[in-house]
């Protein structure tokens, strides 16, 4: 998911990171007046724990393990406006640390997963669990929000990488991403329906269904009735 | 059946031997550990552009070599460097773009006939064509995809690798990020290191308790357990540093104070390094 340098054109990378951009400051403006003195520490551990969620590494059923994003879980435990930011700090660290995921794609990665997993995973859970405050139900709508969310976001990446041919080539050769939409979006939408939308969808259930039954009163998701 | 475990201990054991090798490096005595940070992140910004933007691989070639005299003369281990930027050109370069060097997916001058098929064939939006074979404008797309990437990692390695996290991040205000998000990037950076060693002695604790078969479904309850105490920590540090801040005066806003000079040896070492950028941009 985390795209890499090379793979998007200029008129791709930098739309991205003033729409990237624009989001960043809404989310902080939003929380702002939400938490006042408290933003700026808050949001420090929101990061870590976001980047830290990362390392759990959970045994998937078929003998193999994997781990989640887990925006559509900080977006369920802490909002999908902390999460914008929670996810991107953890995303650009990655990036300015461990090299996963290229420094002119930050604001295309942080778009793909710090927004929009986060606010398709929040109102998927919220409209799949309705009035249901605890039981199967919403242990389904954890899972359908940690799905969605990633394979909307995938879906999302394929787009970006498919429009690059289109967009950006010179005599037939591609400059960026070599492969066009009908090539690029079935590979990214197979992946992710198939076994890694499964796996996040697993990961926020699991983790969430411990949340309910521990504190279910920290859970931002189940406090706005 | 607990490789999960080994598997997250290697990934802790990165973040804070990333840490380690990034903080020893940045005190090297080399070229880019001299250059002020902002300069170094302009430098940085100009070249990642650079490199985004060229479109021929003799441009790409020649920054690639650029960038490994930089990385040489500022005494980088050369092995724990390239094998990174080895493997990004060699993963996401070349093995994930090789299929689209086929005509199947770009179109062109076939240098290398692969088969021959009766007649071209039409499957829903995909034609395949009679003749299969490697076309010359689709390993130039590899080529320069491979070298871009490859260029791409050089240079934020050579940042990375010389400069203290803390005043890369802080060189950011130059390019007008809001001193509260650097902040809360730094206080991020120091929450994953502190918390990294309370997962990393869970699963230690974790691996020398579980013995024999376990049940998939008891281990990620387990861990799910785990997480939730991971956030309950997490939660309890931020109350703490905040408590902590309001202390010491902190009433909400944040600012850095960028104390460092640039003196004129500075800006000749800087007029240095951005020469043969400069000079590749022109051509």
């Amino acid at each position: 998911m985390h795209i890499p340098d090379g793979y998007l054109s200029p008129q791709t990378y930098i739309p991205f990171y003033a729409l990237f951009a624009g989001f960043l400051a809404a989310a902080l403006k939003k929380i702002r007046s939400v938490l006042s003195a408290q933003t700026i520490p808050y949001l420090g551990m929101a990061s870590a724990f976001s980047f830290l969620i990362m390392m759990f590494n959970v045994p998937i059923p078929g003998a193999t393990t994997g781990h989640a994003v887990g925006a559509g879980l900080i977006a369920i435990l802490l909002g999908p406006w902390s999460a914008v930011i929670a996810v991107s700090v953890a995303l650009i660290i990655q990036a300015l640390i461990f090299g996963d995921g290229g420094i002119t794609a930050i604001g295309a990665n942080c778009f793909n997963m710090g927004v929009v997993i986060p606010f398709v995973s929040y109102w998927s859970f919220r409209f799949i669990k309705g009035k249901t405050r605890e039981g199967r139900r919403v242990i389904a709508a954890a899972f359908a929000a940690g799905y969605i969310g990633l394979n909307v976001a995938a879906l999302l990446t394929a787009v970006e990488f498919g429009i690059q041919p289109l967009i950006a080539s010179e005599a037939g050769r591609p400059l960026y991403a070599p492969y066009g939409l009908s090539v690029a979006v079935p590979a990214m939408a197979l992946e992710h329906l198939l076994l890694f939308g499964i796996i996040e969808g697993l990961v926020t259930a699991v983790i969430l269904k411990f949340f309910l039954i521990s504190d279910p009163a920290s859970i931002h998701a189940m406090k706005e009735e | 059946m607990f490789n999960f475990i080994d598997k997250s201990l290697k990934s802790l054991a990165e973040i804070v031997g990333a840490n380690y090798v990034q903080w020893e490096t940045s005190k090297k005595n080399g070229l880019f550990q001299r250059l002020n940070p902002r300069l170094k992140l302009v430098f940085f910004i100009f070249n990642i552009l650079l490199i985004s933007i060229k479109k021929d691989v003799s441009s790409e070639a020649f920054l690639f070599l650029i960038m490994f005299i930089f990385i040489t003369v500022s005494r980088l281990d050369l092995f724990r460097i390239y094998k990174k930027i080895l493997f990004a050109g060699f993963f996401f370069g070349f093995l994930v773009a090789l299929p689209s060097s086929l005509n199947i997916i770009t179109d062109g001058e076939i240098v290398l006939h692969l088969a021959r098929l009766d007649g071209a064939r039409q499957f829903w939006i995909y034609r395949i064509p009679a003749e299969i074979g490697i076309t010359r404008e689709g390993l130039s797309g590899v080529a320069m995809l491979c070298l871009r990437v490859m260029n791409s990692v050089s240079v934020s390695l050579l940042i990375i690798f010389t400069t203290p996290f803390y005043d890369l991040m802080k060189s950011l205000k130059t390019f007008r990020v809001p001193d509260s998000f650097i902040m809360i990037v730094l206080l991020s950076y120091k929450y994953i290191f502190i918390l990294s060693k309370t997962i990393e002695d869970f699963y230690l604790a974790l691996k020398s308790r579980l013995i024999g078969n376990v049940k998939g479904s008891e281990i990620r309850d387990i861990i799910a357990g785990r997480t939730f105490l991971v956030f309950k920590k997490s939660t309890a540090a931020y109350e703490e540093v905040y408590r902590a801040m309001v202390a010491r005066g902190f009433s909400g806003s944040v600012s850095f104070y960028l104390t460092d000079r640039i003196t004129a040896a500075d800006l000749a070492l800087f007029a240095a390094v951005m020469a043969p950028g400069i000079i590749i941009s022109a051509l």
